[in-house]
């Protein structure tokens, strides 16, 4: 699981409805994989982020590099786009779980795949 | 604008047109056509085009067209070719010098080498002296005849003769080389509902799938529209309720595919969960939707929960001191997900989630005798753009594909518009009762009367699973 993906979920337990994002990452294995630079990607995306949960998400696994805002000139920032990109696009999450900061629902990550199936009682 | 002869292939009739003028929104080409002109039986379209490069942008991807040319002249037969490619005088100087290939193409007849070579002959008025290379020419140029596809009328009368004949320079081929590609048959990882390869890439076209974009499968499966609309350029993302769907078994997964593919820097995610229990904090972020939904005919559809009626304990479970969920191999309880209600889940959640202009491109399997256009289901937020049958004979399947153009509001639903379907048909009355008695317990659906779409209780009539 990338973290772009991540900073999309949130928990979706029945009527767990607030202080369900972000889900926090616990016990995890993150990997780093290279992946192709494309800035058009990340300019149409980066409106979409939570970005304070996606800066802390990034801390929280070691990576610091992230700024607390995103900058004016975001779009035409290079350096600040390469950055983005590796926290966002290239840091897997491969072993771990998500959990809700609410709730203490835990979703499971396994082989990079996430689990968010709920059980009977929370649906 | 100077004119252009597109040269679809023989396949998916049906789908040829809603592709072209799909590709032409993706690279933003001016194109000009006659719609009258267009026959479904037949290969040859002729458009208006600004240039060459415009020309070669607007079919480098198509799926659904072999090649397209300038057009350098037309007629009913050789003599009114020859006159009309005359008038092109201007244009043969360019070509002076320059190495070249002559070819003959027939369409509905074949013609003697013999032949051939003589109607190339017919055309050495234009005076190219450039060297003659039939591996690697700079120039392409074909004579493209059109038997048409009513022979009888021609048999009949014992002479076969064209009914057009056209002289066109090659401008580009399409992307057809990519059928081959994501040939099922050659992929690593693949499940019983796997799409092939050909609909999966003109689905990807059909999506406007491209660079900078973010396209979503819910219905993920083994993951066939991830491969053809990461292909094109686009960041993927997918979903199924049945992770083993994902996993695979062994080496063979999603993941293997991606490797094989190469895609793994586009294909972002795969995920396990039920769509109506969907995790996603977010909406209008989506670029497309590309999905072929469960309808039963191979993978049924289902949702969490139990069916009704159940007894069973619905408190939190737990094996060897784990919750049940949390363990790896965990498949849910689910209850059956009635055709009608995956459809309107599918347009509310595309709704929701697409951005505005964003598309939805899917799967409706109907019955053949009882299908109107009518059936296709409808949202006050999407548009219907296109609605190609690919016909199995008693039942069909159809893709549809729709555009969001107004964001959606709290209260505005997806309607599934029915007809009547007879008081004998005993498979839609029995999963009607059953539907009702689901009913009944939650709200005002007092007396519904006997109207249902026509791809309603498609799973029972086809496949009896009662
Ligand atoms: C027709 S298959 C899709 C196949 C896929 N296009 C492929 O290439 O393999 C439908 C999929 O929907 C999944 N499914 C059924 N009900 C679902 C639900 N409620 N939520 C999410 N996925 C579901 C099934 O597990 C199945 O994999
Ligand atoms: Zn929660």
């Amino acid at each position: 699981m990338r973290l772009i993906t991540h900073n999309m979920l949130q928990c979706h337990v029945k009527n767990c409805n607030d202080n369900n994002f972000p889900l926090r990452l616990e016990e995890v294995e993150v990997e780093l994989v290279e992946a192709d630079f494309q800035p058009e990607f990340l300019q149409n995306i980066i409106g979409k982020l939570e970005w304070p949960a996606f800066v802390n998400t990034a801390v929280q696994l070691g990576n610091t590099n992230l700024p607390a805002t995103i900058p004016d000139n975001a779009k035409d920032n290079e350096e600040f786009l390469k950055v983005l990109h590796t926290a966002l696009l290239e840091t897997h999450v491969q072993q771990g779980k998500m959990v809700c900061p609410n709730c203490s629902h835990v979703y499971p990550i396994k082989d990079g795949i996430p689990n968010m199936l709920l059980a009977e009682h929370e649906i | 604008m100077p004119s252009y002869l597109v040269q679809f292939a023989q396949s998916h009739d049906e789908f040829r047109l809603p592709e072209f003028e799909s590709l032409a929104v993706i690279e933003n080409v001016n194109v000009k056509f006659n719609r009258d002109e267009y026959r479904l039986d037949r290969p040859f379209l002729k458009v208006e085009i600004e240039s060459d490069e415009e020309a070669a942008k607007l079919v480098k991807r198509a799926i659904l067209i072999k090649s397209i040319y300038e057009l350098w002249g037309e007629g009913e037969n050789l003599e009114e070719l020859h006159a009309s490619v005359r008038e092109t005088s201007d244009r043969w100087p360019h070509y002076m010098g320059k190495s070249f290939k002559f070819s003959v193409t027939a369409f509905g007849s074949t013609i003697v080498a013999k032949k051939s070579l003589e109607m190339i002959n017919s055309f050495s008025f234009l005076g190219f002296d450039g060297d003659i290379d039939m591996t690697n020419p700079q120039f392409q140029f074909s004579i493209l005849v059109d038997f048409g596809s009513e022979r009888s009328k021609y048999m009949k009368v014992g002479t076969f003769e064209a009914e057009k004949m056209y002289l066109g320079k090659l401008v580009t081929s399409g992307s057809r080389d990519l059928v081959n590609r994501y040939n099922l048959k050659k992929r690593n990882y693949l499940g019983t509902t796997s799409m092939d390869a050909e609909l999966s890439l003109i689905m990807a076209n059909q999506a406007l799938a491209g660079p900078g974009k973010l396209v979503y499968d819910p219905f993920v499966g083994t993951g066939s529209f991830l491969f053809t609309c990461s292909h094109f350029g686009a960041y993927t993302l997918g979903s199924d309720i049945d992770g083993r769907q994902i996993r695979g078994k062994g080496k063979s997964s999603i993941k293997s595919n991606i490797a094989q593919y190469d895609l793994g820097d586009r294909v972002l995610d795969t995920l396990t969960f039920d769509i109506c229990h969907n995790p996603w904090r977010i909406d209008n972020w989506l670029d497309a939707i590309v999905t072929d939904p469960p309808y039963g005919v191979r993978a049924g559809a289902k949702k969490l929960g139990r069916k009704e009626n159940s007894k069973k304990q619905v408190s939190l479970r737990t094996y060897e001191g784990l919750p049940m969920h949390e363990r790896d191999d965990y498949y849910p309880p689910t209850k059956p997900y009635e055709m009608s209600e995956v459809l309107m889940d599918l347009l509310e959640f595309s709704a929701r989630q697409l951005r505005l202009g964003g598309r939805l491109v899917y799967w409706l399997p109907t019955i053949v005798d009882e299908y109107s256009n009518e059936d296709v289901p409808q949202h006050p937020c999407m548009k219907l753009i296109s609605n190609s049958e690919q016909n199995f004979g008693a039942w069909s399947r159809r893709l549809i594909t729709m555009q969001k153009v107004a964001e959606a509001h709290q209260g505005e639903h997806a309607t599934i518009p029915v007809h009547h379907h007879s008081e004998n048909d005993v498979t839609a009355n029995r999963v009607e009762q059953q539907v009702r008695m689901r009913e009944e317990e939650s709200t005002e659906e007092a007396e519904q009367n006997k109207q249902q779409p026509g791809h309603y209780a498609f799973r029972e009539k086809y496949f009896g699973v009662f």
